[in-house]
């Protein structure tokens, strides 16, 4: 008399490589997977690719990052934090950093950051500049935002006051 | 089983006729966003693309504006510019399109709001344009009026908005 044990015969090397040892279980991790990748992905955290050069050095043209949608839910956006601006949606939108914050004044004297008449002390800051603007106000929901590479001439280079509400999240590294 | 294939002959009805109405009565954000893809569809042209062809796409493109449609254009490095009605937007359309080299426009996050009265829409929306055989693309943000005149959807004003004021 014969009697077959399932438990031990041993799948196929093919199968064991494609779907596991335990098919059923294999389905339940992908399931799994997919549900934290689709939570992830639509409410934490942001994939983006960097199209441009006005945060160089510290972000390069098509390097891949993410946002932290929840950066700001326990604390409002602090100074020095780089961060991405809505435009109509989140297809396409501005990484800048905070040099500003609600109510403060900022200016431009010789490439020189002045908050509230104060120099701002920028160690990120690796190009010269020679920006002369301001002083723009910001108001009780506005943060003022600028890349980092200010090379370039200042009415070329995308800066302003961005409205609290545009502002989506934080980078991640 | 009788019932039960009855009310599922119901429902697949029921079903069709709630799809052919959308087809035939689309909302008024349907034939917006038809509009807006159209609209695109219009100001896209390649660089081979000859004077005949470009006349055609800059004569279509005047259609979607209304008589005293206005455009307002405010972009960094060149400055602001406005144009008042379809014959100023004509004769700009016509030089734009045959100049530039090539134009890919796409408009993405569409935002649609109905009027109450369903006779305007506003949308906000970020325009994305490749000229020529650039690899980068320029983004601005872009808000449109529309206006139902006679039956048909026009633009009466667009405008680009400031991200970053």
């Amino acid at each position: 008399m014969q009697v077959e044990n399932h438990s031990n015969v041993r799948p196929h090397w093919l199968q064991v490589l494609t779907i596991g040892r335990r098919p059923k279980n294999t389905l339940i991790r992908i399931a799994v997977l997919i549900f934290v990748c689709g939570v992830t992905f639509k409410f934490i955290l942001l994939p983006i690719r960097v199209e441009g050069i006005s945060m160089e050095p510290t972000y390069h043209n098509h390097q891949v990052n993410c946002i932290n949608r929840l950066a700001y839910r326990r604390h409002e956006p602090q100074r020095g934090d780089i961060v991405s601006v809505r435009l109509a949606g989140e297809s396409v939108m501005l990484m800048k950093r905070i040099i500003a914050l609600p109510g403060e004044t900022i200016s431009f004297h010789d490439g020189r950051t002045y908050i509230n008449h104060r120099h701002l002390s920028e160690p990120y800051l690796k190009n010269s500049c020679d920006w002369e603007a301001g002083p723009f106000v910001c108001a009780a929901n506005e943060f003022y935002v600028v890349g980092d590479n200010r090379s370039m001439p200042f009415n070329l280079h995308t800066q302003g006051r961005a409205e609290r509400e545009r502002i989506i999240g934080k980078l991640l590294l | 089983m009788k019932i039960v294939v009855r009310l599922g002959l119901l429902v697949a009805v029921v079903a069709l006729g709630f799809w052919l109405w959308t087809i035939f009565f689309p909302s008024v954000e349907k034939v917006i966003q038809k509009r807006m893809i159209a609209l695109a569809d219009t100001a896209t042209f390649d660089a081979q693309a000859n004077t005949i062809n470009r006349a055609t796409k800059a004569l279509s493109f005047i259609g979607y504006f209304s008589s005293d449609a206005e455009i307002f254009v405010d972009l960094p490095g060149l400055g602001s510019h406005t144009f008042s009605g379809r014959d100023e937007i004509r004769e700009t359309a016509n030089g734009g399109f045959a100049t530039i080299p090539g134009l890919k426009t796409t408009f993405l996050d569409q935002n649609i709001r109905v009027s109450a009265d369903q006779q305007t829409a506003d949308i906000s929306c970020t325009v994305r344009v490749i000229i020529g055989g650039d690899k980068d693309s320029g983004f601005e943000e872009m808000h449109f009026q529309w206006r139902k005149k006679d039956g048909a959807w026009l633009i009466t004003r667009a405008e680009t908005v400031k991200t970053l004021k």
